[in-house]
C-alpha cells in the first residue's frame, strides 16, 4: 500500500515538473520558420535568398510578443536569410539595414532636388528596437523577448541561414504604407557588396 | 495496479533519457570541429570606452538598474579567446599595422533582464555581444553576435547589488565562452589559416 502511494507521489511530481516545463516553454512561442523562398515577399541574389513577413495581425503580435506593437508605432517584420551557395560566405550587418517608403526604390535622385531630400530622409538607418524598448514600457519579460527575437548581425557560411525580427516604425492609428527594406550584404573575400531590396 | 504504475514510470524515464540525449547532441554541435587552436596571431581590441560600457535599465515605475558589462568583459574576454588562438595580444586601439593576422573588435549590442517580485525568484540576464573580425588588409572577414545568459536570484534590498554583480559576471563569462566557441568553429576564420 505504501509502495503504491510512493509511486503515486512520484508520478504526480514528474507530471507537475513536465507541466511547468511545458508552460515555461510556451510563454513566448517561437514564430514559425519557413524556407526564405516560401514567403510571399522574397528575393534571391548570388545564391542568397531573403524572405520577409510583416506580422501585422494584432492577435499574432499578442501571441508572439504578449503586446500589441502596431498601436505603439512598430510593426515586427520576420526576416529569413538563407545562403544556398556552396562556397561563398556573406556578411549581414544589421546596422546597415535601412527602411523607407516603397517609392524610395525609384532611380537615384539628384541630392539637391526635393525628391532627393525626401529619399535621404526616407532611408533611415535601422535602430528600431532601441526606440521601441523605450516606448514599450511594461513587463521586463516582454522587453527581453523582443530583444531575444530581434535579428542580429552574423556571418552566413555556405548552407546556413539566419532569422529574426526587425521592428519597423510605422504611423500609429493609420493604415500602414508600403515599406521598402534595403538589406546590404557583403560577400567575403571578393569584398563585393550588394543590396537585397524588398517591398511589403 | 503497481505494474501499471511502474510501466508508466519506465516510459517517463525513457522519455527523460531521450530528452537528455537530444540536449547532449545539440550541445556537442557548438564545440570546435577540430578541437585545436586556430593558428592565427590575433589582436583583441578592448578600448577604454568598451571597458566602460554600461546599460541603464528600468523606469520610475520599476527598479532602476545599471549593468556594468564592459568592466567584466575586459577581464574575461582575453583568457577565453586566448585558449583558441595560437597567439592573442590585447590592444586598446585598432592596430594600424603590426603582425596580427586578425583583429577582433567586440561591441555590446544590448542587454535584456527580467525582473521578479520575489527576492528568491530567479531572474535572467541576456547579454548581446557583437564581434567584427578583420584580416591583415583591414577587410571584414567575420561578424557574429553572441548571446550570453545566466540566472540568479533577484535579491532583496540588502543582497540586490551583490546578486546584480553575480548575474552580470556570469552572463558576460557565458558570452566570452560563446564567442570562443563561435570563432573556433567558424569556417571563415579557419580558411584564413590555410
Amino acid at each position: 500500500m505504501l509502495r503504491i502511494d510512493l509511486v503515486r507521489v512520484l508520478r504526480t511530481l514528474v507530471a507537475l515538473s513536465l507541466v511547468s516545463r511545458v508552460y515555461a516553454a510556451s510563454t513566448f512561442p517561437e514564430y514559425p520558420l519557413n524556407q526564405a523562398s516560401d514567403y510571399a515577399v522574397s528575393t534571391q541574389t548570388a545564391g542568397l535568398t531573403i524572405g520577409v513577413k510583416a506580422v501585422e495581425n494584432l492577435k499574432d503580435q499578442e501571441t508572439y510578443f504578449h503586446t500589441e506593437l502596431t498601436p505603439k508605432g512598430f510593426v515586427p517584420v520576420f526576416v529569413v536569410i538563407q545562403n544556398g551557395s556552396s562556397g561563398d560566405s556573406f556578411l549581414f550587418d544589421k546596422t546597415k539595414v535601412t527602411y523607407g517608403p516603397a517609392d524610395s526604390s525609384a532611380s537615384t535622385p539628384k541630392m539637391g532636388s526635393k525628391a532627393g531630400e525626401s529619399l535621404a530622409v526616407a532611408a533611415v538607418p535601422f535602430v528600431g528596437l532601441f526606440a521601441a524598448l523605450k516606448i514599450i514600457s511594461g513587463v521586463s519579460q516582454v522587453q527581453q523577448n523582443l530583444l531575444k527575437k530581434e535579428m542580429q548581425s552574423t556571418t552566413l557560411s555556405p548552407g546556413t541561414s539566419t532569422h529574426g525580427f526587425l521592428y519597423v516604425p510605422v504611423l500609429k492609428n493609420a493604415p500602414r504604407e508600403k515599406t521598402h527594406l534595403r538589406v546590404p550584404i557583403t560577400r567575403i573575400g571578393a569584398d563585393e557588396a550588394f543590396v537585397l531590396d524588398l517591398v511589403f | 495496479m503497481i505494474k501499471t504504475c511502474y510501466s508508466f514510470l519506465a516510459v517517463l524515464l525513457f522519455c527523460a533519457l531521450l530528452f537528455s540525449l537530444a540536449f547532449v547532441t545539440t550541445g556537442a554541435q557548438t564545440v570546435s570541429p577540430s578541437g585545436t587552436k586556430l593558428p592565427l596571431r590575433a589582436a583583441l581590441v578592448v578600448t577604454p570606452e568598451f571597458c566602460e560600457t554600461k546599460f541603464k535599465k528600468g523606469s520610475w515605475a520599476t527598479i532602476k538598474e545599471t549593468f556594468e558589462v564592459g568592466k567584466i568583459a575586459c577581464a574575461e574576454l582575453e583568457p577565453a579567446l586566448g585558449r583558441i588562438f595560437s597567439s592573442l595580444t590585447r590592444v586598446t586601439e585598432p592596430p594600424s599595422s603590426g603582425d596580427a593576422q586578425v583583429v577582433l573588435t567586440p561591441r555590446f549590442v544590448d542587454v535584456g533582464a527580467t525582473t521578479t517580485i520575489g527576492a528568491f525568484s530567479n531572474r535572467e540576464l541576456d547579454v548581446f555581444l557583437e564581434w567584427t573580425v578583420k584580416d591583415v588588409a583591414g577587410k571584414t572577414v567575420w561578424i557574429e553576435t553572441v548571446q550570453g545568459s545566466s540566472k540568479h536570484h533577484m535579491g532583496n534590498m540588502f543582497t540586490h547589488s551583490k546578486n546584480l554583480k553575480l548575474i552580470v559576471t556570469d552572463s558576460v563569462k557565458d558570452a566570452a565562452e560563446q564567442s570562443a566557441s563561435k570563432m573556433s568553429s567558424s569556417p571563415e576564420l579557419r580558411k584564413l589559416t590555410q
